[in-house]
């Protein structure tokens, strides 16, 4: 898997004595107690990203990337060979999410009163200009259909080429081309008051320098 | 296309994506070179992926770091012993899914001892600030023994009983008698088809003679989809195997108290008694657990998580109680 600028490879290679997350999971599956942990160590951040952004709120996202760890653990034994070990992790964590998003969307609304009870109970979050412009983000993704939303986290957010995307969510890179033009065209409108933010925002973030300079 | 004919932002972004095919797309650009609304949507779309990309990526945080850790801590321990050891509040919904009521005793024999290894991650209790300015350690009832092994064969085949036994008893009757209000209707809710009900038939005992409410002290970290229900296993019980519930000390009493007045407000009465009170941690963190009725008949509770100082430490929400 190709992964973007600020991920593990060059960190992996460093680290782990010529480990490979493969070599990690051979020995998990072979019973070494420390090899999990040592995948969990190095992918948990950016899975942590991946479901943070995919459900919008981080007690899913806790939720969802606990369900998935311990999914993989159990399930080591039929990861097979051909794929990297990233895209297989990250398909069970999206995997994750998305059961998440499909179970709480047919769950009854929550009570008016739940809402006007936390408003009156929460204190009010102090709002710095990125912290907005993040929860008008995650806002606006949550508006979009789960498979749009789960590329668009995929490619543009956490700057997976559309090939990756496409391994991850087991689908042809055509589709996801298609999900990520149609997530955009409806953020487009919604997002468009942020743009002279973005400004602000962009010479903030070295992830987004880093991306927008490839 | 030209004129005042504009295209959508759909096409735009296709077009973006390389996904027209070449004689829409040369049509396209054609019409992009000479209207500006369409160039702007362009840069309007191209804007999204900025913003995107810019969002920061925050670490995980440690607590959910160390939830992890945890539990796949708990489950080295079952692919060391080889067979299925809870250690953890279970989750009762999918363990029980397929197992009808009407057939006992439906799961295998299980190891009941507690784990050989206390976990070495174990939160270190902190001390709370009394009235008068000194600091007292956290109560840590119970804490000589060990921790809580959620003995699952025990917890199903009691379970299995009450459907034999035609007792028909609901948890929503115990849980009255426990609370001491007298007021539960006699009549059954409409039981889920899958009621995970472990402790249906641990009568909650009140915890001390200060509280007439059943309070527990599990230690069990709650989650925020734990508590959006149902909760009956978890804050209305204290758990198979534990036997007896923990005394409340003065400063729950009194938030309890507290909150109580704050949800008799909402109802319009006077300060009604929980259903449950639990003290344990919320993702991660000591937290106390208070469920009061909303809507007994819709099967409606009120929950409101609090740490030391009787702060919410999560938005009292309403939730299911079975």
């Amino acid at each position: 898997m190709n992964l973007p600028p600020d991920s593990p490879p060059a960190a992996q290679q460093a680290a782990g004595s010529a480990s490979t997350d493969a070599d990690l999971l051979t020995r998990h599956i072979g019973g070494d107690p420390h090899a999990f942990s040592e995948i969990v160590r190095r992918h948990r951040d950016r899975m942590w990203a991946v479901a943070l952004r995919t459900l919008g709120d981080p007690d899913e996202a806790a939720d969802a990337v606990q369900d998935a760890f311990v999914s993989a653990y159990r399930k080591a034994d039929s990861f097979r060979g051909e794929a990297a070990v990233t895209t297989w992790l990250h398909r069970i964590v999206v995997n994750a999410c998305l059961d998440r998003m499909r179970r709480k969307s047919i769950r009854p609304v929550a009570d008016d009163e739940l809402v006007e009870a936390a408003e009156r109970d929460t204190p009010i979050p102090d709002h710095t200009g990125d912290r907005d412009v993040s929860m008008e983000v995650s806002a606006a993704l949550k508006l979009l259909p789960t498979d749009q939303r789960a590329a668009l986290v995929l490619v543009d957010m956490m700057g997976y080429s559309v090939e990756d995307a496409a391994q991850v969510l087991e689908v042809p890179t055509g589709t996801i081309k298609s999900r990520c033009a149609r997530g955009r065209a409806k953020l487009a409108p919604i997002l468009s008051h942020l743009r002279n933010r973005s400004d602000l925002t962009r010479v903030s973030s070295a992830k987004g320098a880093e991306l927008r300079d490839g | 296309m030209t004129g005042d004919t504009h295209y959508d932002l759909e096409v735009l972004a296709e077009l973006a994506e390389g996904l027209l095919d070449v004689a829409t797309a040369a049509r396209v650009r054609e019409h992009l070179a000479i209207c500006d609304p369409c160039g702007e949507s362009l840069a309007e779309l191209a804007a999204v992926r900025e913003v995107l990309a810019a969002m920061p990526v925050p670490a995980m945080p440690m607590g959910v770091a160390l939830r992890i850790d945890k539990a796949l801590a708990a489950e080295a321990e079952t692919r060391r012993e080889g067979g299925l050891k809870l250690d953890e509040a279970p989750d009762w919904d999918r363990i029980m899914a397929d197992s009808p009521w009407e057939t006992p005793a439906p799961l295998p024999e299980m190891p009941v001892e507690p784990p050989a290894v206390e976990r070495p991650e174990e939160v270190v209790p902190l001390g709370i600030v009394a009235d008068d300015g000194s600091i007292v350690p956290a109560r840590r009832t119970r804490r000589t023994s060990r921790r809580r092994s959620w003995a699952m064969p025990v917890a199903a085949s009691v379970a299995a009983a009450v459907v034999i036994g035609g007792a028909g008893l609901t948890a929503n009757m115990l849980m009255a008698s426990g609370s001491g209000t007298g007021s539960a209707p006699p009549v059954a809710l409409p039981q889920p088809t899958h009621s995970p009900a472990p402790s249906r038939s641990h009568e909650i005992r009140p915890g001390s003679a200060q509280a007439d409410y059943p309070v527990a002290k599990s230690d069990y970290n709650y989650s925020s989809s734990v508590l959006d229900g149902p909760l009956a296993t978890y804050v209305g019980a204290t758990g198979p195997g534990t036997g007896s519930s923990a005394t409340a000390d003065a400063a729950v009493t009194r938030c309890v108290a507290k909150i109580s007045a704050r949800v008799g407000k909402k109802l319009g009465v006077k300060a009604p008694k929980p259903i449950g009170v639990d003290q344990g941690f919320y993702e991660g963190n000591e937290a106390t657990v208070m469920a009061f009725w909303k809507d007994r008949f819709r099967n409606a509770v009120y929950v409101y998580v609090v740490d030391d100082n009787c702060t919410n430490v999560r938005p009292p929400a309403v939730s299911r109680w079975q």
